[in-house]
């Protein structure tokens, strides 16, 4: 059985050395799928070290590409070893101008996952999480608090849920009537819990109260 | 020089007699001289799937030389240029074939005066079925999308490798190389093309050649009973970790839509592709056919072929 032994980034993503941002991301992410362990054509084709292995190489080229400095560093290296014969001189311009190119740093959802879990066992913000999750209504400034002390940017967010940063932000900072409608939101609410970690439902709930709240203040109320 | 293609792939029950019978007969439609061979020893029904009874000529006729070549023992079926060899009238042990009566049916398939010889073989990885397999380069894979299946695809190619590192090695006396090493491969976690790793260590020498000799076999896979609610890419994928993980050439061929009217067919004993030629997994199969005969399937090619 032929591993990865032997194989540049490149090759293992299956890419040409001139690709952009984009392609990397979405040779990496075909890559990801064709190896996870639940795969169906690769599952039992593997052991688990065999497999640990595989994923490891495939996180070590996207890092490693997807990084300015060092992809350079890494193409130049196979230059000299002779593995290729001279670097692409148009691939600059490239990659500068992919669609997600405001989001260089990658972000890892598994890497995500346990900082987040790890700032959650910490006093503090255990104590603030169990704080704002006992009240009956959260409103978007609880969320930002919560999201700030675990430390999670609301860019990674977007990253991960495909939610654009613009509603999120809307939603952080109660522009209820930019919001969108109750279905899709329920959904946006659910996923930004998950990244934090909460019970999903609490926030549902919560922010749904503190909406109709403001409705109501603002029909008896009207400016 | 006939092009044999044998169909296998591990898993029982996944359609190797049914394609087998429905692309002969698409070629043989195409104007090429077919001969469809059941080697599923012991358990051979290809006749039925082509609408014929038991024909009293057959693989026995020719083993116990009643005939006297392969070539007469094919019997041509209701499909013009389309000709069948049946073993169902073979004795009852059959499914045992001695070794010598192995050697003497691979030997006259590889000289049968047709264009096409397609090979039904058996499930499993048994002796037979790997050495008629190894009949020919090229191979044709049935696999249907489901793990079970997809398991035992990568089982049947490992052991396809296996069983051909042992003729070669025999054959050219690396025999002291597999007597050492095949201690190493009894070793538990062991997987059988990692006796080319383990060869390697015993004699780096021979390295070119074995992975030359196996780079030098093709198989073709194709995705059978292939329901909706599958993901469409599984056969690229597939065909990709392959290329990349074994030592030969994999090329995928196409997936055949599930349709429950093959069983249908298959009750009425009427080749599905006669009965419904104009379903789905009829156009799958003719698009299969057409790229086995490398050809390129155009409206007027695909009109012609029913």
């Amino acid at each position: 059985m032929k591993k990865f032994d032997g194989l540049n980034y490149y090759e293992i993503l299956k890419i040409p050395m001139s690709s952009s941002y984009f392609e990397i991301k979405r040779a990496y992410k075909d890559a990801l799928s064709l190896y996870n362990e639940d795969s169906i054509v690769t599952y039992s084709l593997f052991s688990k070290e065999e497999r640990d292995k595989i994923i490891e190489n495939i996180e070590n080229a996207f890092s490693t590409l997807t990084d300015d400095p060092k992809r350079a560093a890494y193409d130049q290296m196979l230059v000299d070893s002779g593995q290729v014969e001279t670097l692409i001189p148009s691939r600059e311009k490239q990659y500068a101008s992919t669609p997600l190119s405001s989001m260089h740093t990658s972000v890892n959802e598994n890497h995500l996952f346990s900082r987040v879990k790890e700032k959650l066992l910490t006093e503090n913000v255990k104590t603030l999480s169990d704080e704002i999750l006992l009240k009956e209504r959260l409103s978007g400034d609880d969320l930002k608090k919560l999201r700030k002390a675990v430390g999670v940017k609301i860019q990674e967010i977007q990253y991960i849920t495909k939610i654009r940063a613009s509603v999120l932000k809307a939603i952080e900072e109660n522009r209820f009537e930019e919001l969108p409608p109750d279905t899709y939101l329920r959904g946006f609410l659910r996923s930004y819990a998950k990244i934090l970690q909460i019970n999903p439902q609490k926030v549902v709930d919560g922010y749904s109260k503190t909406i109709s709240l403001a409705k109501k203040t603002n029909v008896l109320d009207p400016k | 020089m006939a092009e044999i293609y044998p169909i296998g792939g591990g898993k029982g029950g996944v359609g190797k007699s049914f394609i087998t019978a429905s692309l002969g007969a698409l070629i043989a439609k195409w104007g090429k001289k077919v001969v469809l061979i059941d080697l599923d020893l012991g358990a051979s029904n290809l006749h039925t799937l082509l609408g014929m009874n038991s024909p009293k000529i057959g693989l026995n006729s020719f083993l116990n030389k009643t005939v006297k070549n392969l070539e007469s023992a094919a019997v041509p079926t209701m499909i013009p240029n389309l000709f069948l060899i049946s073993s169902f009238h073979c004795y009852m042990e059959i499914a045992n074939l001695f070794y010598a009566q192995k050697l003497k049916i691979i030997d006259s398939i590889k000289t049968l005066p047709f264009d096409y010889i397609l090979l039904d073989l058996g499930p499993g990885t048994n002796f037979n079925t790997l050495d008629f397999f190894l009949t020919s380069k090229e191979g044709i894979l049935i696999c249907t999308p489901e793990p079970t299946s997809i398991e035992n695809s990568f089982r049947f190619i490992k052991t396809v490798y296996f069983r051909k590192l042992k003729q070669m090695m025999k054959k050219n006396s690396f025999d002291s190389v597999f007597k050492n090493t095949s201690s190493d491969l009894n070793r538990p976690g062991i997987n059988p093309p990692d006796i080319i790793e383990v060869v390697l260590k015993h004699d780096p020498e021979k390295e070119e050649f074995l992975r030359n000799t196996l780079s030098k076999f093709k198989f073709k896979i194709i995705f059978n009973q292939f329901r909706n609610n599958v993901d469409p890419t599984l056969g690229d994928q597939f065909e990709n970790v392959c290329n990349r993980h074994f030592y030969s050439i994999f090329q995928f061929l196409g997936n055949i839509s599930y349709d429950s009217r093959i069983h249908d067919a298959i009750f009425s004993k009427i080749l599905y592709i006669h009965k419904y030629p104009h379903t789905q997994s009829a156009a799958d199969l003719k698009k299969i056919a057409a790229q086995i005969m490398n050809k390129i399937p155009s409206a007027s090619f695909a009109k012609d072929m029913l």
